[in-house]
């Protein structure tokens, strides 16, 4: 009796069981893991940034820090590297004042719906560049071909220019239309664009961020 | 050569599921494996339930 | 199909006929999507095009969110569709249902016009409460949202009852239980946050535990129902294998999360679960593939047995899209999913055009694909026909779409794949970088190849909207005239 021949596999029940076992347990798991995560991505403190501690996301403040994003033997990919105190807009940020720039920056990037032309950690449209690490571009920093154009001192104004009258600086033919960005709205874009670019993304973009000529020459951004 | 088959953590922060992510797969294996153990058991419960039936 | 509500072929069946409200919008908007699409396309070649009066990022808006906004109007009518039948009693609540149909349409209708003509606003709450939240795909304004939910809770109020009052099928169990998630689901986009990496986080929870999860069970119970309408398969074997189908869905989907949370900020162990749950993924969609073809191949060789000359199915064109979806589905999602789902792989690809690829390809095999298929059945049914047969037009339109939306995709890989090589590994993903790629020669080509497909693709659907509105009239016809 008990050994007769049955077949669980065609069992109905059998697969309904195993269904809900699957589906609830992966739930749960992923439940957990969404803890975990949380955690580590929640931003770090004014404290953090002051003690070195290092955070996947830092707080508003880190943009009165000097960033990089450097090679890291440890992880084997790129890590971004907060530095020494820089001035952000001629000045040191409150960390009030500091998250309500932020926070503009952040509803501005939605309301103009710039993730429906770029990418902003690699997910967006694939019109226009990444602008995950767009703060620490070469193009924007001294010397480079951005900065230039809009004959401005520093990459926080030459942003907040290019921003406000995108069309009257074209780098390519297919140009970025005038989004009514004002100079407030600007600076807050800027923050949202150096904030982001302080965030662990484990190595992405890689080899960030080479220009032709460093190309030819074999040189590399990532030391 | 630049190679280990068992790494240690590297991540920033630790954690539980950052520490069982030590090498090749370990982690995703564990979370595999918990998930399919109990179908053995769904398995082999069915299996009695149908031959009592029969 | 316009004239469906009028033949009063329905013979009191309110379920399908509001099944058949949602259904028309949704070919308007499908239209609508394709339009937009078209214009985006156009502005990768030609730069000027309507540039600062209609730009990309406004047409690429309205592009995806018709999308999604058709295919959960065709969801909730292929729903209303298939109620009766399933569970054996009438829809408790038509009159709520056609209520909460207006009630939506109207909010949709606002909502797109203010996306075109508004567009964008300033850098406030009100801008995300009112114009648009800027969140790709469910750019909707917060009023919106609220209005979806109200609208999708009756929607669920009116199947729960229905279900709970008739015939509680295995179809129908699964259907409710992952209907419940589906709508849940889209709660986890309705905040604000200034911190990108949560915001991410989130957003992926609406995005991919909807296309991945929920929405391909719900696939999985719709062809289920279909199979057994279209060819008489036997409710037990197909009602199996749909809870295999779940089991092996949700098993590598919901985990499979993971794979969008290798580089916005979160944690390195992402990497493996991601990997290898989602590399698990097209597994269950080769079953379904599989699943299909071989009921369809028993159904007609019993017949054949039998002694019944001819095709087995009695609606030829859904069948044919069904076939195409399961095809489609393992096609776009599975291995296209699979091509850029490695972190080895997707380090480099993650945001670029090989990902539209996939999204086109994926969104268009899996659920577009069976969703017109069900518009076929509830042609037949407004029409009271037998046996649907593919006419011309049938057969022009399966033919072009297919053909249309297959060479977009593969331009879309040359792209990428141009600019996987150039602009990712080569020069390392900036500025300078990304233009160096665009205006490669062999990239650019594809471009324009892609957007002669996509006009390939729309006069395919030319083609189905002129045989949705034609063929059941005609099969009527032909009908009465052979009684
Ligand atoms: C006339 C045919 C079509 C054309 C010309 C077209 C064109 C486009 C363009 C230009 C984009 C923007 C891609 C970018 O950001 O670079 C896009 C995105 C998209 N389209 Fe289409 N499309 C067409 C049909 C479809 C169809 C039939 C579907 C699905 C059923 C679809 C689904 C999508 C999706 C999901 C995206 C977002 C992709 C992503 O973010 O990765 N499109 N389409
Ligand atoms: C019908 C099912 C699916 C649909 C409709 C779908 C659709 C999409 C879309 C539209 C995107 C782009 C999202 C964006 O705009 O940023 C995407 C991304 C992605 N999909 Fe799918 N997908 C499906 C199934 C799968 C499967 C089965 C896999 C893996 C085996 C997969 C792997 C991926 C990956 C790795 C990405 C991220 C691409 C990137 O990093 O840029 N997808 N999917
Ligand atoms: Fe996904």
């Amino acid at each position: 009796m008990a050994n007769k021949k049955v077949s669980v596999w065609t069992d109905i029940q059998f697969w309904r069981r195993s269904a809900a076992w699957v589906t609830g347990f992966a739930t749960i798991l992923l439940i957990w893991l969404s803890f975990d995560t949380i955690g580590q991505i929640t931003m770090g403190t004014n404290a953090d940034l002051k003690n070195g501690v290092d955070k996947r996301v830092p707080a508003a403040t880190v943009i009165n820090y000097h960033i990089d994003y450097k090679m890291n033997k440890k992880r084997g990919h790129e890590v971004p590297v907060i530095g020494e105190k820089q001035l952000f807009f001629g000045k040191e940020w409150s960390p009030k004042d500091a998250e309500a720039l932020l926070r503009l920056g952040k509803l501005t990037e939605q309301a103009k719906n710039c993730m429906d032309c770029h990418t902003l950690l690699g997910n967006g449209a694939y019109y226009a560049p990444d602008l995950t690490k767009a703060w620490l571009d070469p193009a924007w920093q001294k010397g480079g071909p951005m900065q230039g154009m809009t004959g401005k001192n520093t990459v926080e104004e030459a942003m907040a220019e290019f921003l406000q009258h995108p069309s009257q600086y074209p780098t390519h033919a297919r140009m970025m239309p005038n989004l009514g960005i004002t100079a407030e709205e600007a600076k807050g874009l800027v923050a949202f664009l150096k904030h982001m670019s302080s965030i662990d993304t484990n190595g992405f973009p890689r080899n960030f961020s080479k220009t032709v000529a460093q190309f030819k020459a074999g040189d590399t951004n990532a030391h | 050569m630049n190679f280990e088959l068992f790494t240690p953590f590297t991540d920033v922060v630790p954690s539980f599921f950052g520490w069982l992510n030590q090498g090749p797969m370990t982690l995703t294996i564990f979370l595999h494996t918990l998930i399919v153990l109990p179908m053995f058991w769904i398995y082999f419960s069915e299996k009695k339930r149908l031959q009592k039936e029969q | 199909m316009l004239t469906s509500i009028k033949t009063n072929e329905f013979r009191g069946d309110k379920s399908k006929e509001l099944g058949m409200m949602y259904f028309r919008v949704a070919l308007i908007l499908f239209g609508a999507q394709l339009l937009m699409g078209l214009i985006a396309a156009i502005q990768f070649i030609v730069p000027g095009f309507l540039f600062e009066l209609f730009d990309f990022s406004v047409a690429r808006m309205v592009h995806i969110n018709a999308l999604v906004v058709w295919m959960l109007y065709a969801m909730i009518g292929s729903v209303y569709f298939m109620l009766p039948d399933e569970t054996g009693v009438e829809t408790v609540g038509i009159g709520l249902g056609k209520l909460a149909f207006w009630v939506l349409t109207a909010a949709v209708t606002v909502v797109v016009l203010v996306f075109i003509f508004i567009q964008v606003g300033s850098g406030t709450e009100t801008s995300i409460w009112l114009i648009n939240e800027g969140r790709e795909y469910l750019e909707a304004p917060r009023w919106a949202d609220i209005g979806i939910v109200v609208v999708v809770l009756t929607f669920y109020w009116n199947v729960f009852a229905t279900y709970m009052k008739g015939k509680q099928t295995g179809i129908m169990t699964v259907l409710i239980a992952d209907l419940f998630a589906l709508a849940g689901l889209y709660l986890a986009g309705m905040f604000f946050t200034d911190n990108i990496s949560m915001d991410q986080f989130w957003w992926w929870w609406v995005i991919h535990l909807w296309v991945e999860a929920t929405w391909e069970v719900f696939v999985g119970a719709l062809a289920a129902y279909a199979l057994i309408k279209i060819i008489g398969a036997k409710r037990e074997i197909v009602e199996m294998w749909l809870w295999i189908e779940v089991l092996m869905l949700f098993g590598s989907g919901i985990l499979g999360l993971g794979h969008h949370y290798f580089w916005i900020g979160t944690p390195e162990y992402w990497w493996e679960i991601g990997a290898l749950f989602s590399a698990l993924e097209p597994v269950p969609l080769v079953a379904m593939f599989v699943h299909v073809l071989y009921d369809w191949g028993k159904e007609q060789g019993k017949a054949k047995a039998e002694g019944h000359p001819g095709a087995v199915m009695n609606n030829g064109p859904a069948m044919a899209w069904i076939v195409t979806n399961a095809f489609g589905n393992f096609l776009g999602a599975g291995i296209w999913g699979f091509f850029h789902t490695l972190p080895q792989v997707n380090i480099y690809t993650h945001g670029t055009q090989f990902t539209a690829a996939h999204g086109h390809l994926a969104f268009f095999g899996a659920y577009a694909t069976i969703l017109i298929g069900m518009m076929y059945l509830g042609v037949q049914y407004a029409y009271g026909v037998k046996k649907l047969t593919s006419t011309f037009k049938s057969k022009m339109a399966i033919f072009l779409i297919v053909f249309g939306v297959l060479g977009m995709t593969v331009a879309l890989t040359i792209a990428g794949y141009e600019q996987v090589l150039v602009e990712r590994a080569e020069l390392g993903g900036g500025w300078t970088a990304f233009f160096a790629a665009q205006d490669l020669p062999w990239y650019i080509q594809a471009q324009v190849w892609r957007a002669m497909m996509g006009v390939v693709t729309f006069v395919g659907f030319i083609y189905l909207v002129w045989d949705l509105l034609t063929i059941g009239k005609h099969a009527k016809a032909a009908q009465a005239a052979a009684e």
